[in-house]
């Protein structure tokens, strides 16, 4: 037994593909794997095994290495540029770390007539400038393939694009708004002082208008989408935050730029400060929901592009040819390889095989396909060829299914309103109110009008609480940098108060709260003898199965004390049944209970031993010997250990928690049962969707945590989603907070630090208002001085950044934690990105 | 007159940085947050490769 150098897949010695690499000797499991290992030495990029942190072996399913890249080019999307060269997109798929980012990067870019290459390491987006007269697309693709990775074209939807464009256009607007605004701060602090120490009327009249200047294009330049907002709602006769800062930030310019011509005070840095703070918490929410937008574009790319058509000639000669999946219709015959995916829904009509449909369905045992049984587009054939004839194409497949489910639950989540938006909705009019009142006063007591309006307008920009944009970013950013520190990934504030206010909890079964991966749990020995011998015995026989329960026993044997390795003859698998082979001269099986019945093994009583297992959905394997059965093998998905612990955590948080499985009945009830759980079984993706649905429209406030695709939608439908850190790409971009750690103990301080965060983020609105609301009887009396102004500005501030640091105090220390996160999570930290 | 020399010259500068800002976030310099903390370790890992470093061990 061996391990593949490049794959890392283990494999029989006999097998083995050997290379000289100095005095050393590599082993590869194929000859493909050893081409991908020569073309990475002989680019001198061998660094990369030094470097690569893998968490799974193998490679990724539909990658043969050294085939043929695929034929349909025209899904690629090459833009012309200017100087001859063309730029594409690639999605890149089997990249797992930094080195493999890099490993693509360097291969590319010596690749002759490429002229740049750059791999984006959280979208896995390859773009690639070549130039065409020199290298052809298909050449360039072929490089990816013969490192070991799958290109496929990057799709990516008209609001993917649309959004990356808002984000960029608010970088923008950002950027400009605290260039002014640092620009603008130096004259305010000379006039400040000049308040104070005295300054010629000249001089000041100079800095006056310059700061004006300055502040005016962050009001109306990157301002602008406040203006656009504002008139917006004004149309529909309403207030929202836009209209505050348009009201208070104008106000304070158009009163500045007044008191400048008279020779009174200026507020211009108001004016510019309330637009740039609000800008920023603006940016930091879009960055956070294109993140999410990723997810549906990576889903997307998913699907097979290419499917190989049966066609019959008309002399009666069939053939097969790779079409687009797009040519496909319903009723057509495809050929479906091992190993590759299934390019649509449709029915089985020759060949034996197994699925692994995990990704769509949540079942966590690869599914027996044979003539009549239904299978699932973009799942993986496992075991043996398939014939398959299709039943529904386009927009009507499952995954297209789940697809539109995750985009109409993305795009149907209300945003969960800002604290200060609510606030905002009163507050404005009750300002414009005491505005009016004031003006009306004034005049009423024989205020000369001038001064009237000017009161007036001193009272609408004071009121104007310029911390509110600072309320939510601050207490946000140090709760997800204290999350972060945890091994808790979560996006942004929404993501924050929705965990807080989570009442109840539903956990998806196969890789949340079990470990996703089948373990030995047991093995009986029928006929006494030496447990140690038997199981290594199914080991020798299941050490090439792809099958969960030949990994799982090749995984319990590695444990075992080394010994000397059996010869195995005449290895071969019946898809769905079993594995036989000839050990040492004796014929052994291991398998079903109906494999071994083919097979002429009787079960005897060990039938009624099998049935227990068997009634709590574990698997049971049975291991046979010249013609006798020996041994059961128990298979089970273990339940995490630190389940019961982190149950209990939620409980006493007052939290509901159901258990929902797209899993078979019995294997899901068995787990609940452990657990203490109800539970939902056999649900499909769009049914988990509508049971959080449910559970929502009764009143519940839904914290959702899973990590398949299967998930996915149930995912973006919860008002908070958690992805397991284990998770598929795709569910950790569709959910509002990702376990890093894969520890569900990390659950309840999700909820707990929600929970606290809110209530700061309440406090912070409250106070940011109150200071200037204190300011304002001064300025409806009319003798509000602008240091005054400043000062509430800026105790209001440092109050909300000095509250929100108070978020740091949510865990108290727990020594005993801390030393167990540090031993699992440092090494990988320090080595490099997971 | 000084003053205003001063006062220009800042703003000067402040729009040469300004300008610099828009040309790196239109130039999607600003795209991939998450890359350029690995990528400098590659960088400079491959910088220090070209480098003389001790001789390789002799083949057999």
């Amino acid at each position: 037994m061996s391990r593949c150098d490049h794959c890392l897949a283990a494999f029989p010695d006999a097998e083995a593909v050997r290379e000289r690499d100095g005095a050393a000797e590599r082993i590869f499991c194929c000859a493909g794997c050893r081409g991908v290992w020569r073309l990475v030495r002989e680019e001198g990029l061998g660094r990369f095994y030094d470097e690569r942190r893998w968490e799974a072996d193998g490679l990724p399913a539909a990658v043969r290495p050294g085939g043929a890249p695929p034929a349909d080019l025209t899904a690629y999307r090459p833009v012309p540029a200017a100087d001859g060269s063309v730029e594409v997109d690639v999605a890149i798929e089997g990249i797992r770390c930094a080195s493999c980012v890099w490993l693509n990067e360097r291969v590319l870019q010596r690749t002759p007539g490429v002229l740049a290459a750059r791999v984006n390491y959280a979208t896995h987006r390859a773009r690639v400038r070549y130039l065409p007269a020199t290298v052809a697309l298909p050449a360039v693709l072929a490089r990816v393939q013969a490192a070991g990775y799958l290109p496929r074209p990057w799709v990516e939807s008209e609001q993917a694009r649309a959004r990356d464009e808002e984000v960029r256009d608010l970088l923008i607007r950002v950027g400009t708004a605290w260039f002014l605004a640092s620009q603008l701060m130096i004259y305010s602090a000379a006039l400040y002082a000049g308040y104070f120490q005295g300054m010629d009327r000249a001089t000041r009249s100079l800095l006056e208008w310059i700061s004006i200047a300055l502040a005016a294009p962050v009001l109306f330049s990157a301002g602008a989408p406040f203006w656009r907002s504002a008139l917006a709602a004004l149309r529909h006769g309403r207030f929202n935050m836009d209209s505050l800062v348009v009201l208070g930030s104008g106000s304070a310019l158009a009163y500045s730029a007044w008191q400048a011509l008279r020779g009174g005070e200026v507020w211009s840095d108001t004016a510019a400060m309330i637009p740039t703070l609000v800008l920023t918490g603006r940016y930091v929410e879009a960055r956070a929901r294109r993140t999410a937008s990723e997810a549906v574009a990576r889903l997307a790319s998913l699907r097979p592009r290419e499917a190989s058509l049966v066609t019959r000639g008309e002399d009666g000669v069939t053939s097969c040819r790779r079409v687009p999946v797009e040519q496909v219709r319903v009723g057509d015959r495809l050929e479906v390889a091992p190993g590759e995916r299934i390019a649509l829904d449709g029915r089985v009509l020759e060949g034996r095989s197994e699925a692994d449909e995990a990704l769509v369905t949540g079942e966590s045992r690869p599914v027996a396909k044979f003539a009549g049984e239904p299978v699932i587009g973009g799942t993986i054939n496992l075991a043996g060829a398939l014939t398959v004839e299709v039943t529904r194409v386009g927009a009507d497949t499952l995954l297209a299914g789940i697809i539109r489910a995750v985009d109409e639950a993305q795009g149907a989540k209300p945003r969960l309103q800002a604290l200060a938006d609510r606030a905002v909705g009163v507050f404005v009019p009750l300002v414009l109110l005491l505005g009016v009142a004031t003006l009306a006063g004034h005049l009423w007591s024989g205020a000369p009008p001038e001064r009237a309006l000017l009161s007036a307008i001193a009272v609408v920009v004071i009121a104007c609480p310029c911390a509110l944009g600072l309320a939510t970013p601050v207490a946000v950013l140090l709760a997800t940098g204290l999350a972060t520190a945890r091994g808790l990934l979560v996006k942004g504030g929404d993501a924050l108060e929705a965990a807080g206010r989570a009442t109840e909890v539903v956990l998806d079964k196969t890789g949340t709260v079990t470990r996703g991966r089948p373990a030995l749990r047991r093995l009986v020995a029928l006929e006494g003898g030496d447990e140690a011998a038997l199981l290594r015995l199914a080991a020798a026989v299941e050490r090439r199965s792809e099958h969960h329960v030949g990994r799982a026993v090749v995984e319990a044997a590695r444990a075992l004390p080394a010994a000397v390795e059996p010869r195995v003859e005449a290895l071969r698998v019946v898809p769905g049944r079993g594995v036989g082979a000839l050990v040492d001269g004796a014929a052994v099986l291991v398998g079903s209970r109906a494999f071994l019945g083919e097979e002429g093994v009787p079960a005897g009583e060990a039938a009624a031993l099998a049935a227990g297992p068997e009634g709590e959905g574990d698997t049971v394997a049975w291991l046979a010997r010249g013609g006798r059965a020996v041994a059961l093998l128990v298979v089970a998905d273990p339940i995490r250990d630190e389940a019961p612990a982190a149950l209990a955590a939620l409980a006493a948080l007052g939290l509901r928690v159901t258990l929902v499985s797209g899993d078979a009945r019995a294997t899901t009830a068995a787990v609940a049962a452990r657990l203490g759980l109800p539970f939902e079984a056999e649900r499909t993706p769009q049914e988990k969707r509508s049971f959080v649905a449910a559970r929502q429209a009764a009143g519940a406030r839904v914290l959702m945590v899973g990590d398949g695709i299967n998930d996915a939608p149930a995912l973006t439908q919860a008002d908070a989603g958690v992805a397991m850190g284990r998770g598929t790409d795709v569910t950790m971009e569709s959910a509002d907070a990702v376990l890093v750690r894969d520890d569900l103990t990390l659950l309840p301080d999700l909820v707990q630090l929600g929970r606290r965060a809110t209530g700061i983020i309440k406090q912070n609105v409250f106070w940011a208002f109150f200071y200037n609301v204190v300011a304002i009887p001064l300025a409806v009396a009319g003798v509000l001085h602008p240091i005054v102004g400043a000062a509430a500005m800026a105790a209001s501030s440092a109050f909300v950044v000095t509250n929100s640091l108070r978020l740091r105090r949510t865990f108290a220390p727990r020594p005993a934690m801390a030393v167990a996160a540090g031993g699992s999570v440092g090494p990988r930290a320090v080595g490099s990105a997971p | 007159m000084i003053l205003t020399g001063l006062i220009l010259l800042s703003l000067a500068l402040g729009l040469a940085a300004w300008l610099g800002f828009v040309w790196s976030v239109k130039s999607g310099q600003y795209d991939d947050p998450e890359g350029p903390k690995y990528r400098m370790l590659d960088e400079e890992e491959e910088e220090g490769l070209r480098k003389p470093g001790p001789p390789e061990p002799p083949r057999v």
